[in-house]
């Protein structure tokens, strides 16, 4: 007989991972992000691309196993051992790779070839019909290119989906369990996998996060607009400078001081003549 | 089955024998019908499924089985359930009346674990801080700014001394004054009142020595002193800021009067009646041989007893 | 502390029945559970809630006269500690506002949930959709620069091409027959307290009908999964909700943080340099009316009335059209279809405007 998993179809169950990890990931991607934004980095070249992919690594093997349990325990009644969320990351990470570089020589080559021939097209069109006003043109032209482009890139994610959902089955069967709970049970149990062993400590160290995120918010946002308008007369504060004067400074610092002794001395004084007269008594 | 409505307080019967009395009926929260009768028997609540139930009468409940099924069916958990008061499904009151008594639901499986609700309640106030708290500090900063502006302390030409014929009697000098309101260049009518002071008012009003005059920072600004025999009064009252003027007093001869509150200064600025708390505000005040007045508009807080300056 | 909190609670309790208020909000079962996928409604609010606070702001210093509107603006934007953070906060919000919007109707497009017995609220939603619409347009003058101006004349004019009441339509938004001072105090009475005070109304309405019919949950499933992953909206949903909201608040913040407002010159009745253009999320209607079909005066009509009017009134016609109580979107083809066409069409209407910019220097 076959494994229950065969009766769902692969493209449908790589979906049902894939998206929701891709969620579950994203608020915590976002953080990162935002955060590499505040400290001027662009998140998406460069340095700032390298890093927020890498700290997707962790968030996303963390991310695809949680939701691939879910799926299995909610869809097919089965619990699975082992790690997961690693096996079917780096399953779906080298397959991404393939099937991205694919993607990117066949979705450039049709861009290429499509810009071409769209272009021929409204060269040929613009024989018959020279009067082919601009915005149609524009829109025509885009259309050309884009639906066959659009179409390649969607063969791609399917063929990406269909291996990935291929690589989950072989998960499931080489490593699933059927669990005897109840359908009610079953969600129970994923339910509270969402939930921290400790829910306290989370709560609190999320707070000192906030926290922290808003003061270096505040000391990140400028006070005044960091583009100012070419034309706006900027009112430059002037700070009345006043003269410095090193004598007349030190003067000064050493009449303090000398004040300062002067009350030390006192109050040393009154120290020692009430510790004599707790003596005395 | 769906259209069961049994009545609370109605009696429950078996086969084989009266039993107890509805208590409460548990409603099916998907499709809005009573799915379960609660019945109470000798002091326990039990949970009666309505497929058990033969036939409802006006005043009874006819169940299919007997007494000793019947101790078989499962006690209520209350806690499980909660009233159709604290819970809002649309038109399940509609469905099921059963006046005067409680329609119960069934707490979804997930809510049932109160370590897990509290866990979210935390969560969202967490995450309601994260919203809330960066914008304190910045929202804060753009309502304060024309709040405390530094102070004017430019000299204004306000008038000319010929104006004053006689010691010791308020003069009126209304004058423009021209400023930068926000992005809007305005003139504005101001009034201040001088008093050339004969040599006894000018002792009076000088009687704590020269009036000094400070910025906000604390450094002096300018000094009045005796050599000048005009002394300017802010036109603002003491009091709480009105317009005063100079009047003649039934009982007390000329006075400054203010109508708002009938504060009553004499011609040296000090309270003679009224709830002022301080004497009347003396202004930095030069006057140029040719006789031209020119004055700070120094402006205090009303209603101290000591003088606070604001602008 | 708690003492004297539960005393004050236990006060109002006993008069107005808080506990059970509170109860009624919060224990709404939502069947099939709590999703991420409902959160746009609650975005939607929290945006709203937002555009008011910073909108509310912004008029602490802000002058609605035109001598005095692109000053105070810039004032705002160079003087006032964190005005140009407020004013970029509140002019993202408005596009946050519109992609919400978007992704609202989407979502109860695709779920069906405009279907009986929910056709009021969907109603009611269009309405609201249509106020989001006018905000934008008419919050898009007041900063009274050229892309304000030129945007607003544009814009009255193609109302002016409404079949008999488009000049009554046209001079009530301009005061006048001509843009000017009686114009920007309209728009910004409208801006800052008409809208406010119908989408208000409209939107408690659209809540009080939603918590009437209920939520409609999900399109599939059977009756046992649906009850095992019910629970109510408070706290599981609502912590979905707020999470969105956080990540909205984010996002917004990021994009008044990138590319913070700049106002053109001062608004002048020539253009010069600037090449007027829309919000963005008007540019798919803008640059349709630049199509031959769309020249003449009927074309006219055709494209920036007809054609968006006939959408409108066919959406608010959608339930009653669409009566079939199949929810699954796998199940529709056609409204599948149809939201795809509508979609690309509005995508590739806007690159293409974008690529047009091209052609005009």
């Amino acid at each position: 007989m076959a494994h229950p998993v065969e009766n769902l179809s692969s493209i449908k169950l790589a979906w049902a991972v894939a998206w929701s990890a891709f969620w579950t990931g994203f608020p915590f991607k976002l953080i990162v992000a935002l955060l590499l934004l505040a400290g001027q980095v662009h998140p998406w070249e460069g340095a700032g691309l390298v890093t927020l992919l890498v700290v997707s690594i962790p968030i996303d093997i963390w991310a695809v196993g949680l939701t691939a349990r879910t799926v299995f325990l909610e869809r097919l009644s089965m619990e699975i051992r082992g790690p997961v969320g690693v096996s079917l990351w780096w399953q779906g990470a080298v397959l991404g790779a393939l099937v991205l570089g694919g993607a990117y020589y066949a979705v450039g080559t049709t861009v290429a070839v499509g810009q071409k021939v769209a272009a021929a097209i409204i060269a040929l069109i613009k024989k018959f019909y020279p009067a082919l006003p601009i915005a149609e043109q524009i829109t025509l032209e885009l259309l050309l290119w884009t639906i066959p482009t659009a179409i390649v890139l969607l063969v791609f994610v399917l063929l990406w989906l269909h291996l990935f959902g291929w690589r989950v089955k072989r998960v499931v069967v080489a490593s699933g369990q059927t669990s005897s709970a109840s359908f009610v049970e079953r969600v129970r149990q994923w339910d509270y996998a969402r939930v921290p062993a400790d829910p306290t400590l989370v709560l609190v160290s999320f707070a000192g996060v906030i926290v922290t995120l808003t003061v270096v918010f505040w000391v990140l946002l400028p006070v005044t607009t960091p583009t100012p308008h070419p034309d706006y007369p900027l009112q430059q504060v002037q700070k009345a400078s006043k003269p410095v004067k090193p004598e007349e400074l030190i003067n000064k610092t050493e009449a303090t001081l000398k004040k300062a002794e002067a009350v030390l001395a006192a109050l040393e004084k009154e120290k020692s003549r009430e510790t004599t007269k707790g003596k005395s008594k | 089955m769906g259209s069961v409505q049994p009545k609370i307080k109605s009696k429950v019967r078996c086969v084989d024998g009266e039993v107890g009395e509805v208590a409460h009926v548990i409603a099916d929260p998907l499709s809005l019908d009573v799915s379960h009768i609660v019945v109470r028997a000798n002091g326990t609540e039990r949970q009666v499924p309505v497929s058990a139930i033969g036939a409802v009468r006006d005043d009874a409940v006819q169940l299919t089985c007997n007494v000793a099924q019947f101790s078989g069916f499962p006690e209520l958990e209350r806690e499980d359930y909660v009233s159709s008061k604290e819970v809002e499904i649309p038109h399940l009151e509609d469905r099921i009346r059963v006046e005067p008594g409680e329609v119960l639901v069934p707490l979804p499986v997930l809510e049932k674990n109160c370590a897990r609700r509290s866990f979210f309640a935390g969560f969202i106030k967490v995450i309601g801080a994260l919203i809330g708290l960066p914008l304190v500090w910045p929202v804060l900063r753009f309502i304060m700014k024309p709040m405390y502006v530094p102070y004017d302390n430019h000299w204004i030409k306000i008038g000319n001394i010929s104006k004053i014929k006689t010691d010791d009697v308020g003069v009126q000098y209304i004058f423009k004054k021209s400023f930068k309101d926000s992005v809007l260049e305005r003139e504005e009518d101001k009034n201040h009142w001088l008093v050339k002071a004969s040599p006894e008012t000018l002792k009076k009003i000088y009687r704590h020595g020269d009036i000094t005059f400070y910025d906000e920072k604390g450094a002096v600004v300018w000094v009045n002193n005796q050599t000048v025999p005009y002394v300017a009064f802010s036109g603002k009252c003491p009091h709480l800021g009105c317009g005063y003027k100079w009047r003649s007093h039934k009982t007390r001869g000329q006075v400054f009067l203010c109508p708002c509150h009938l504060s009553i200064y004499d011609a040296t600025g000090m309270v003679l009646d009224g709830p002022a708390p301080r004497s009347l505000d003396v202004l930095p005040i030069k006057v140029a041989a040719s006789g031209d007045i020119e004055i700070i508009d120094v402006e205090y807080k009303a209603g101290k007893k000591e003088q606070v300056r604001i602008a | 502390m708690n003492a004297i909190f539960q005393k004050v609670y236990d006060f109002v309790d006993e008069r107005i029945g808080l506990k059970t208020l509170e109860a009624k909000l919060m224990n709404e079962p939502i069947k099939g559970g709590s999703r991420w996928a409902y959160v746009f409604g609650s975005c939607l609010l929290f945006i709203f809630i937002m555009q008011a606070i910073t909108g509310m702001l912004l008029m602490f210093y802000y002058i609605p006269s035109a001598d005095h509107a692109y000053a105070s603006t810039q004032f705002i934007i160079h003087e006032v500690d964190y005005g140009w953070f407020i004013l970029s906060y509140h002019f993202w919000g408005s596009s946050a506002m519109v992609v919400m919007v978007f992704a609202h109707m989407s979502q109860v497009f695709l779920w069906g949930a405009y279907k009986k017995p929910r056709e009021m609220i969907w109603l009611v939603g269009l309405v609201l959709f249509v106020i989001v619409m006018a905000f934008g347009f008419t919050g898009y003058l007041l900063p009274w620069d050229q892309r304000a101006y030129w945007a607003t004349t544009v814009g009255v004019e193609i109302m002016d091409k409404t079949p008999i009441v488009g000049d009554f339509l046209a001079r009530f938004l301009k005061g006048g027959p001509t843009p000017g001072q009686m114009t920007l105090s309209r728009f910004f009475v409208i801006h800052v307290m008409i809208l406010p005070a119908a989408l208000m109304g409209l939107a408690g309405l659209h809540l009080f009908f939603f918590r009437s019919a209920g939520p409609a949950g999900p399109f599939r499933g059977t009756t046992e999964e649906l009850k095992a992953k019910t629970d109510f909206f408070f706290p599981r949903q609502v912590w979905k909700d707020i999470v969105a909201m956080a990540a909205v608040f984010m996002i917004i913040c990021t994009l008044a943080f990138i590319e913070p407002v700049q106002l053109l010159e001062q608004a002048t009745p020539d253009p010069g340099e600037y090449h007027p253009e829309p919000e963005w999320y008007f540019l798919f209607l803008f640059q349709m009316l630049r199509w031959k079909i769309f020249s003449g005066e009927f074309g006219q009509f055709l494209g920036a009335i007809a054609i968006p009017g006939l959408f409108l009134l066919l959406l608010a016609a959608l339930p009653f059209i669409d009566r079939s109580p199949e929810r699954n979107i796998f199940k529709r083809p056609i409204a599948l279809l149809s939201w795809t066409v509508v979609m690309i069409g509005i995508v590739v209407l806007t690159v293409s405007a974008i690529l047009n910019r091209e052609f005009l220097d």
